[in-house]
């Protein structure tokens, strides 16, 4: 009897052990996407918006910036702690902020949240107006950006949509989309061109939302365009980048290695770009299309972000931790630097035109580790300012 | 464990660009076949467990025989087990083996489905086959659910349904997969091993439940077709039947018998048989006792 009723416990221990190995060789959920950078403020200090929280970084030393009145002051809160600006929204279903905020009317900004929702934020005192938020029927993993009049906001499972900017409930039209739109439209001449998960780009009417074409380019567009003298180029995850023109056609293709997740850079007629096996491509623009001037594997996993183009070089961050400045004329390491994290955000250089207390230019690196958060490196040396964590 | 995550990951992205695009399909379709590929094992299973129910009458005799001796109860029923080339846990080797599977294939769903940019990001690099990156992304959407994410039960009713055949599909499963065992005589001890695949029966269900509000509503779907394939599997093979869920036993009398005796060790060239012995009985009388294994 012993015998048995150990067995039976051997085999309840058994199955809770099962339990225990698959839920720890579940892989935790990873934050749906990663932070993003932009500048705010007068002087303009870094603005970023990651997980839960938007906060605005002072870029001299990477302290969270202190609010201040009308006359410059530092303000205090009732146990006469410095109020930091820090915009963090408690209640209802769980906030996350997975894109740039935009500037709204009245000194505000408006916050695209995960949880489907846009937010206004007076700037002033770092303060939602609204927890309630306005829902707009989808996940926001983009930018959202705006012509004055409409607020364009792409959402994850399917639409782009329009909504009023005097009335963010208000919606002025809807482009439906099969797979979603993960970047923000790029804005011109009155269009919008929208890179769409379902392997379109859409030419839309701005204000009316009438598609003017549409073009498969064979693979899903994570990623927005960029217009360069009258034309579009864009990397897809066909493994190819495309040169597209206003009307429409493809009028160039250059094959990459693996997909193309980021916007192409474009300095002196020549664009760079990154893919998802850590190749960077440089190639210069003609009216032939793409002429080759280098290409290297310079990492060894994605390289997602944008690359930073400088007199001298090229500044490429990777999913492998490492930031790499490379030559811009052969494309040669020059030199790199370990945060030890996941990089997949965009850059952001700041210099002393957009904050005059910076003596010098430095390069602003976003990862996805809670513990090292922000870097800042000077943008020609690569040499660590600081470092921001949560 | 990449390298299989990858396989799936292709195997699945390939169904499901042959398949209309049909995500629940191309799930289906992928454990049909893990499942032929896996069904050697599976049917050692069925049949070990069989042959174990066959093996109760004689089992019962040694526990009676040995009721006062559990050492040497153990020993003779391990003498048994190995005479008939039985592993009393043959049963759950199959389901060992097959959870790195499991673990692969729910990576591989994860991966494929790509809920969101950073898991998309994860699928970089892992097709194995040209040409299939026109399918990305893949359609996660069934019935008004993400087959990436686990069940809303608030957002759609149709979650409670999935669990539910979870429930009773890995119920039905376990309970074909082993013959019912006899009924216990009072004061009888029930065979260990049948206790513990008797437990299971009731844990491994409950614990599904539990997988199933976890996991991803494509691994829920893995887990439905994988427990009707195998019940199929069983019951056209002949290896259950449908009467096991009742409870009701095989009748000895017109089933055939799985069990055979494994045969007795080679006995090398150089060997020499080994003597008859002549042992005192303590009663002055001589007794020959045969050692040695049969000869063929």
């Amino acid at each position: 009897m012993k015998i048995v009723r150990l067995f039976r416990r051997l085999g309840i221990a058994a199955a809770l052990l099962l339990v225990m190995l698959a839920t720890a060789c579940i892989p935790l959920p990873a934050d749906p996407n990663w932070g993003h950078l932009s500048l705010a403020g007068d002087p303009q200090q870094i603005l970023f918006a990651f997980h839960d929280r938007i906060v605005l970084i002072n870029p001299i030393d990477g302290s969270v910036s202190q609010l201040r009145d009308p006359e410059g002051n530092p303000r205090y809160d009732d146990q006469n702690n410095p109020r930091q600006w820090s915009v963090q929204v408690t209640g209802g279903e769980q906030t996350r902020f997975y894109s740039t905020p935009l500037a709204g009317a009245d000194n505000t900004l408006i916050a695209a949240s995960y949880d489907k929702r846009l937010f206004e934020i007076d700037f002033p005192n770092a303060r939602v107006i609204s927890s309630d938020g306005i829902p707009v029927g989808g996940h926001i993993v983009t930018d959202p950006i705006s012509d004055g009049e409409r607020l364009y906001v792409g959402l994850s499972e399917g639409d782009l949509i329009a909504l009023d900017m005097t009335d963010l409930a208000s919606r002025v039209w809807t482009l439906e989309t099969q797979r979603g739109v993960w970047s923000e439209p790029l804005l011109a001449d009155g269009r919008l061109y929208v890179s769409s998960m379902d392997h379109n780009l859409y030419a839309i009417d701005a204000e009316t939302g009438s598609e003017i074409w549409r073009l498969d380019l064979g693979g899903a567009l994570s990623e927005s365009p960029v217009l360069y003298e009258g034309n579009l180029y864009v990397g897809s995850f066909a493994r190819k980048l495309f040169r597209i023109s206003l009307d429409g056609q493809i009028t160039a293709e250059y094959p990459t290695t693996e997909w193309i997740w980021g916007t192409p850079a474009i300095v002196d007629d020549t664009l760079y770009v990154g893919d998802a096996a850590g190749w960077v491509y440089a190639l210069a623009l003609s009216e032939d299309g793409f002429t080759p001037v280098w290409s290297r594997q310079v990492a060894t996993r994605v390289i997602r972000a944008t690359p930073i183009v400088t007199e001298d070089s090229v500044i490429v961050a990777s999913r492998d931790h490492k930031i790499y400045w490379v030559s811009r004329n052969t494309g040669a390491a020059i030199f790199e630097r370990n945060t030890d994290a996941e990089i997949l955000a965009n850059m952001l250089v700041i210099d002393s035109e957009d904050n005059p207390s910076l003596s010098e230019p430095l390069l602003i690196v976003s990862t996805m580790a809670n513990d090292k958060l922000l870097f800042a490196y000077t943008l020609d040396q690569g040499d660590l300012r600081w470092r921001y964590a949560r | 464990m990449d390298i299989i995550v990858n396989v799936f990951v292709t195997l699945l992205t390939f169904l499901y660009s042959v398949l209309n695009h049909d995500m629940v399909l191309a799930i289906v379709v992928f454990t049909i076949i893990t499942r032929l590929l896996l069904y050697p094992l599976t049917a050692q299973s069925l049949r070990s467990s069989k042959a174990m129910q066959q093996l109760q009458p004689e089992l019962k005799a040694l526990q009676e025989k040995y009721k006062d001796d559990r050492e040497k109860l153990a020993q003779e029923q391990m003498a048994m087990y190995r005479q008939y080339g039985i592993n009393p846990l043959g049963g759950c080797l199959p389901m060992i083996i097959q959870m790195p599977i499991f673990f692969a294939l729910y990576g591989a769903i994860q991966f494929a489905l790509a809920a969101s940019p950073t898991h998309l990001l994860d699928l970089s690099g892992r097709l194995l086959v040209p040409g299939l990156d026109n399918a990305i992304p893949l359609n996660a959407s069934w019935l008004g659910m993400n087959l990436a994410l686990p069940p809303n039960i608030s957002e759609s009713p149709i979650g409670f349904v999935l669990i539910g055949f979870i429930v009773v599909t890995t119920w039905m499963q376990m309970k074909l997969s082993m013959p019912p065992q006899p009924k216990l005589a009072p004061g009888e001890q029930p065979n260990a091993a049948a206790a513990t695949s008797q437990s299971m029966t009731t844990i491994m269900p409950l614990m599904y439940v539990f997988f199933g509000l976890s996991f991803s509503i494509g691994v829920s779907i893995y887990i439905i077709a994988t427990n009707v394939a195998m019940i199929t599997q069983g019951l056209v093979s002949g290896q259950s039947k449908l009467s096991y869920l009742t409870g009701k036993r095989d009748d000895p009398a017109t089933t055939p018998s799985v069990l055979t005796k494994v045969e007795g060790r080679k006995v090398s060239k150089n060997a020499t048989p080994s003597k008859p012995k002549s042992i005192s009985d303590g009663k002055n009388k001589p007794t020959t006792q045969k050692t040695g294994s049969k000869a063929k």
